[in-house]
């Protein structure tokens, strides 16, 4: 009878699950996409000698798009073209930038000239050589005047690129650019197959739908469409021929499914499963169907305020509504304790990170007396009032995200219990964006999430030069910070860097324009045969060659 | 007959027509654009303004709609905007043929149930079988798509795994028709199953009213044998509401496929048509939409032909 009833609950979550079909887990994304970052907990000691040999099915939700780095914009993509491609150096678990492609460089006292030395004998799937020119010739594209990518900013620093020798490249910036080393991040294409292509037809071009030829672990085998993209192992690697034979990223329609299969043995990695699904894969776990690996995630979940709108811009208002939410219940509760609380801008993982920065706990009372202290009254019907007005808003959030989307009531509740009416609202993913972003602006708060990249840069967020037409959506506005923002940017002195970061985060925590959620953890489901795998939180494709499956 | 099928022909045009520009505004209506998902400090907003301007979306939507329809007239469906330098024929014509085996295999599935089912509940009315056919169809239509596809994902690929979990053949294998088919069965069978029972009603009723007819009696008169009598004389009359009503159906074969090729991980049209729509990927949203208005402008027109086919009485 219990099995019985079990089965049922699990029909009818099932159920319900599956009326969220699309748009699961969109993640806003911030940093420099291609890169690669970070690792989290590392893996037991692998078990003997490497073995060559087998196959691994990656569980994708999402459709790629087109495999050229400087032109997609999904994680699919950009997954497949972190097999396919490679690039002059990487970041490694310490958010260092570790080699890859370039033996070594180094960077002028003034900050401005890069020299990249490439490593020897590195060559493309197709045979030819890799050369400077190559390299050249991908920084050159974002550069051009014809170039319709998305990239076009990052690159903006480059006043000049040009090849030494076969082996050398060097660029030199128009100015200092602390975080400029993360360019080296992104994928080589080869001159000698796009060089002759008018760069406006580049995006275009069969190459990165039917052709892709890079330098990296894996070849480019197929791509079916809506059913998956397989690579071989390249036989030529330049840091060895990686252990897997193949790796097919198999592209599944939304978490559901992605359960099934995996329970079904038809998926045997899946990379990020949603905090909610993270109980039901550990009981595969518990039925040694699989194994697990978990990492504190580059990401923080938050719920912002709209700056513009008078209720929020008491910041003793919005340092109120933080002790009015326990954060901790909400990471227990809601992510099932797959997370920490947050309380800035930044990631535990991250060097911006300051494990000093200041912290406003769970405390309905003080919440109550900040509130009164701002002028806040209780009215007649227990909402508080001030001049008239009642505080009341509405709460916005994206549908498809059940996490967020739990946020919201459990947040609703506790703000009630302060005398603060919440009205939440989930919104399709594009209409929320179109909502919150410039020009429209038009939300009281929402919960939202940022990825983080590999540099924590916080100018595109926190600038309020930002506000007009960027991503600042909150209105958050302080010059002292937008001072500090416009000098960490080129200071190459990493401690003092690290030091007005931690400035500035360490202000903006105290301000609160967000009540910072958490930093919800991140889990991979793999087979349980697997070794030597490294768990990274940003790129979960970091060093794939070194994997291996005992045989 | 020739000039009622061309008649009928040329009438579509204004219906497709209609579609299209319905289609095209509520798309230009709705909130969002093609780079709603770029939310990334290192895209700055002049890169995103460009590309807009490079999508041409910064044109009055009638400017839009007449160059879409320009292209479209000459059998350009133009290139997605998501996938850059794909064009949308060739996304489209990687999933269509999917989708169209599932709806065959479905529809064939539903018909070879359904009017055996019908007829045999109808001339053994109020006996067991007919209850439990009418149960069984009720049940069919009561529940929707997608509930009855997680069960048998669960019992016949997860505890019993004699099909696979989803997707159109095996990873890794040789093309087998057999694979194939052992792929198709359990997502052709869920999508059949509200259609079957719908059928199976439909047949019945029809069936009762005409096994009450003079004629029958006749039939019977002179001696036919039953089985005669019931699927030469009967079926055939019968089956002309049916066939109607199975037009009519054909719409929602399409929409239900959507929900059935997402749990089945099924490489169709619906898919596609869903992150098109999330992505705002205008160009593969209207090109879908004018094919599955075609298939059902068509579909009613077959229906209607056949109507007159098993229908002598009909005249145009």
């Amino acid at each position: 009878m219990s099995q019985k009833k079990t089965l049922i609950l699990f029909l009818g979550l099932m159920m319900v699950f599956s009326l969220f079909l699309a748009a699961c887990g969109q993640e806003t994304e911030t940093g420099t996409e291609p890169e690669e970052n970070d690792e989290g907990s590392g893996e037991e000691a692998a078990t003997g000698e490497p073995q060559t040999g087998g196959d691994l099915v990656w569980g994708q939700t999402g459709s790629p798009t087109l495999f050229n780095p400087y032109y997609s914009e999904d994680t699919v993509s950009s997954a497949v073209e972190n097999l396919i491609y490679d690039s002059l150096l990487q970041s490694d678990p310490n958010f260092e930038p570790e080699p890859r492609m370039a033996e070594d460089w180094n960077v002028s006292d003034d900050g401005l000239v890069y020299t990249f030395n490439l490593k020897e004998g590195i060559t493309w799937h197709d045979g030819e050589p890799l050369t400077a020119d190559d390299v050249v010739f991908s920084y050159s594209i974002p550069l051009h005047e014809d170039y319709d990518g998305p990239r076009a900013s990052t690159f903006e620093r480059i006043d000049k690129i040009e090849a030494l020798d076969d082996h050398t490249v060097q660029i030199t910036l128009s100015e200092p650019d602390a975080k400029f080393i993360w360019v080296g991040g992104y994928h080589i294409l080869p001159e000698h197959i796009l060089g002759d292509v008018p760069i406006a037809d580049i995006a275009d071009h069969d190459f990165n739908t039917k052709k892709p030829i890079g330098t990296g672990p894996f070849v480019f085998e197929e791509w079916q469409d809506g059913q998956h993209v397989k690579m071989s192992a390249n036989e030529d690697y330049y840091q060895g021929r990686p252990y897997l034979d193949t790796v097919t990223f198999k592209i599944v329609p939304d978490a559901n499914n992605m359960l099934v299969q995996l329970q079904g043995g038809d998926v045997n990695y899946w990379s990020k499963i949603p905090e909610g699904d993270v109980r039901t894969v550990k009981k595969l776990e518990d039925q040694g169907q699989l194994k697990t690996s978990t990492t504190t995630s580059l990401s923080y979940t938050y719920l912002g305020y709209n700056l513009r709108n008078e209720l929020f811009q008491d910041p003793n208002v919005r340092k109120a509504m933080t002790h009015a939410i326990n954060r901790e219940e909400l990471v227990e509760v809601i992510l099932d304790g797959q997370g920490e609380v947050a309380h800035a801008p930044s990631s535990p993982l991250s060097w911006a990170f300051n494990p000093d920065t200041i912290q406003y706990d769970f405390d309905p009372e003080k919440a109550k007396e900040l509130l009164a202290e701002a002028g806040w009254e209780p009215g007649e019907d227990g909402i508080l009032e001030k001049d008239g007005k009642r505080f009341s808003f509405e709460l916005k959030t994206n549908q498809g995200n059940k996490t967020r989307e739990e946020s919201a009531v459990v947040i609703q509740e506790y703000l009630s219990e302060v005398g603060i009416e919440v009205k939440t609202r989930v919104m399709e993913w594009s209409a929320f964006i179109n909502d919150v972003q410039a020009p429209n602006w038009n939300f009281e708060a929402i919960i939202l999430g940022w990825a983080l990249g590999t540099d924590p840069d916080p100018t595109g967020i926190w600038h309020s030069k930002e506000i007009e037409n960027g991503l600042n959506f909150v209105a958050y506005e302080n010059d002292e910070l937008d001072e500090l923002m416009d000098e960490q940017i080129v200071e190459m002195d990493f401690e003092t860097r690290q030091q007005m970061i931690w400035d500035i985060f360490g202000k903006i925590a105290e301000d609160q324009p967000y009540t910072f959620l958490f930093y919800p953890t991140e889990t991979a489901a793999m087979p349980t045969n697997l070794h030597d795998h490294t768990h990274h939180p940003r790129n979960r494709e970091y060093n794939v060659h070194e994997w291996w499956l005992e045989q | 007959m020739t000039t009622y099928i061309i008649r009928r022909l040329i009438m579509t045009i204004p219906i497709l027509l209609g579609i299209t520009i319905l289609t095209f505004a509520i798309m230009h209506l709705a909130p969002g654009d093609p780079t709603s998902l770029m939310i990334d400090p290192s895209i700055s907003p002049e890169d995103r303004e460009k590309m807009i301007e490079n999508l041409g979306l910064n044109d009055p939507v009638h400017i839009q709609y007449a160059k879409w329809l320009g292209r479209m007239v000459q059998g350009d469906f133009g290139t997605s905007f998501i996938r850059k330098g794909t064009s949308v024929s060739e996304m489209i014509m990687n999933r269509l043929p999917n989708t169209l085996i599932l709806m065959t295999a479905s529809t064939i599935l539903a018909i070879i149930v359904a009017i055996p089912f019908g007829v045999v509940s109808a001339t053994r009315q109020y006996t067991k079988l007919d209850y439990s056919v009418t149960v069984a169809s009720f049940l069919g239509l009561a529940t929707p798509n997608f509930w009855i596809g997680l069960i048998l994902l669960m019992l016949f690929a997860l505890k019993i795994p004699i099909f696979p979990t989803g997707g159109a053949e095996t990873l890794n294998a040789e093309f087998s028709i057999l694979d194939r088919l052992h792929h198709l069965i359990l997502p052709a069978f869920v999508l059949a199953t509200a259609d079957m029972a719908g059928l199976t009603r439909y047949t019945r009723s029809s069936m009762l009213e005409v096994v009450k007819q003079d004629y029958m009696r006749t039939a019977r008169a002179k001696g036919f044998k039953e089985w005669t009598v019931i699927y030469q004389h009967g079926l055939r009359n019968a089956l002309i509401p049916v066939i109607t009503i199975f037009g009519l159906m054909l719409p929602t074969f399409f929409g239900g496929s959507v929900v059935v090729e997402m749990i089945f991980n099924w490489p169709g049209i619906g898919k596609l048509f869903i992150d098109s729509v999330f992505q705002r990927d205008y160009p593969v949203i209207m090109a879908i939409t004018v094919i599955s208005a075609t298939m059902v402008v068509i579909g009613n027109l077959i229906a209607d032909i056949c109507y007159a086919i098993v229908d002598p009485r009909i005249e145009y």
